[in-house]
């Protein structure tokens, strides 16, 4: 069964190769759960300048949720003092904290996890028989985080959205919320990492532009705010996209800059449902020949897929916000999706790789 | 261009600077004084920096301090972008957000030029070029009267 979804998979790559001039008129992108894939993730960080109590949080793939993701083995080496996996106690986040002995003349730490991940694809044609989300489950994904307040602005963005598209089921409100994402946010190039996921401050100004955790954050909180149950889930690009879509995979084995956060809203009848409109924006701008129209087929595909499906070229790290990390005295991060450190007490700049430093690597290795 | 604030009153608050000692805004009762929320990957504030420095070149022997709030940033980034670009004035580290939540930041850069009561008198949203004369009247304006050049008045045209 594996063996020929995954032949399923090779002979859309092969037509699209061989057929480049029919890709614009035609563009394939359909993810299917399929074959599973299989990666290394490796994660090594190396303290620059070492100087007084060092320590170390390397996220670690920690979703649940075995029809598309299965986080394998863990390992880790290097010259760490102690080493703990530390479970996220709201959200389940997981992470790996490290010290070094401070005089430790040259940190270092290699952390290797194994992942399998497939596509997703959810027929929103055809709802089924699924379990509904839990009470305090249901809570959790509707509250406000400390950048994704569900009142105030929010809400009264929230409620205007839906109103306008008179969108009743929460699948109309999610399918709402996404079209007015895609259709009024911007990517903006110049955004620092992943962006920060200020919504409140996002709509207040008006600046609707930045990268995936301010597009998708503020879909999660638009969502909630219209009482749909919505996550953003945080993680990495791992491997190209087999649809031929450059801006939407891994561009090589070096994922060091690769993080990408998606998002999910829970549907009745349907369960945790993917969706990205940020990838949508990303699309726009970065898909050659870059600054496409929205009316572009490689857009509209994109937009199409998007509610509902996402290749299994991505891992997840964990849906978690307001993360403390364990030892530090820095404030909650809004997000764990990078590599994190202290040195001399103080917080390492984890949007600058180059001078922190880490790099990821993520190799493809056999299933199983 | 300055706007006369017409908003509530913004609380005290205390914050390290970059070298790790509180600051409180408190101290700097008896001048007008410059709240500024910036962050340095943010691109109008980078330039809009060196206009301030300019500014507090200006004004170096009036009752004037330029308080510059970095909004949520690793200190080490901060303080490597001022060795870069020194200033002669105080930054301080809200590290959490919470000082530019409680006075309401929606975006930056955002200033607030407060009186010597440290009553907000001028607010503006986006940057501005601190040394144009007509910021200069204005902030002057606010000087006690031995400090204010004759005839300058306050105007809320």
């Amino acid at each position: 069964m594996q063996r020929r979804e995954f032949l399923k998979g090779t002979a859309v790559l092969s037509l699209a190769a061989a057929l480049p001039g029919a890709a614009s008129a035609e563009v394939v992108f359909a993810p299917r759960p399929g074959a599973w894939r299989a990666v290394d993730l490796v994660t090594k960080i190396t303290i620059e300048k070492p100087d007084g109590k060092m320590q170390a949080w390397i996220p670690l793939p920690s979703v649940t949720a075995s029809e598309w993701i299965r986080n394998g083995e863990t390992t880790w080496t290097g010259n760490i003092a102690s080493a703990t996996r530390v479970r996220d106690p709201k959200y389940g986040a997981e992470m790996l904290h490290v010290t070094w002995k401070e005089r430790e003349a040259a940190p270092v730490l290699e952390v290797t996890s194994r992942i399998e991940v497939r596509d997703r694809a959810v027929d929103l044609s055809k709802p089924g028989k699924v379990a509904p989300l839990s009470n305090a489950e249901r809570e959790l994904n509707l509250e406000g985080t400390a950048l994704i307040p569900v009142d105030g602005i929010v809400k009264q963005t929230s409620d205007k959205i839906v109103a306008a598209a008179n969108a009743r089921s929460d699948i109309e409100k999610a399918r709402a919320i996404y079209d007015w994402v895609v259709e009024n946010t911007v990517r903006v190039a110049a955004t620092r990492g992943c962006g920060v996921g200020d919504v409140a401050a996002m709509l207040k100004t008006g600046n609707l532009g930045g990268k995936c955790a301010d597009l998708n954050a503020l879909f999660v909180g638009l969502a909630r705010a219209a009482g749909v149950p919505a996550r953003d889930v945080y993680g990495i690009r791992v491997i190209p996209s087999r649809f031929g879509y450059k801006s939407l995979g891994a561009g090589s084995a070096n994922v060091t800059r690769a993080q990408h956060c998606r998002a999910e809203v829970f549907l009745e009848g349907f369960g945790w449902v993917p969706a990205d409109p940020a990838d949508v924006r990303k699309v726009m701008l970065e898909e050659p020949p870059t600054n496409l129209a929205i009316s572009d087929p490689k857009v509209i595909a994109a937009r199409k897929t998007l509610f509902g499906a996402w290749e299994g070229n991505w891992v997840a790290y964990n849906t978690a916000h307001d993360v403390a990390l364990p030892g530090s005295t820095h404030p909650r991060l809004g997000f764990l999706m990078y590599p994190q450190a202290e040195r001399a007490s103080l917080l390492l700049d984890c949007n600058d790789p180059d001078n922190f430093k880490y790099a990821l690597t993520a190799k493809e290795v056999k299933p199983g | 261009m300055l706007k006369i604030w017409s908003g509530p009153e913004r609380g005290p608050f205390s914050l390290d600077d970059l070298h790790g000692n509180r600051r409180d805004l408190r101290a700097f009762a008896g001048k007008v004084v410059l709240v500024h929320f910036f962050a340095t990957w943010c691109e109008p504030c980078v330039s809009e920096m060196a206009s301030l420095q300019r500014l507090a070149t200006m004004v170096r022997e009036k009752p004037f301090a330029i308080l510059a709030v970095d909004v949520a940033e690793v200190d080490l980034r901060v303080r490597a972008f001022f060795e870069r670009q020194p200033v002669d004035f105080t930054v301080v580290l809200d590290r959490d957000r919470a000082v530019s939540k409680s006075w309401d930041v929606a975006a930056l850069p955002t200033t607030f030029v407060l009186g010597t009561d440290l009553a907000p008198k001028f607010f503006i949203e986006g940057d501005l070029d601190w040394s144009r004369p007509d910021v200069l009247a204005a902030i002057e304006s606010l000087y006690p009267a031995a400090n204010r050049p004759q005839g300058q008045t306050i105007s809320s045209k």
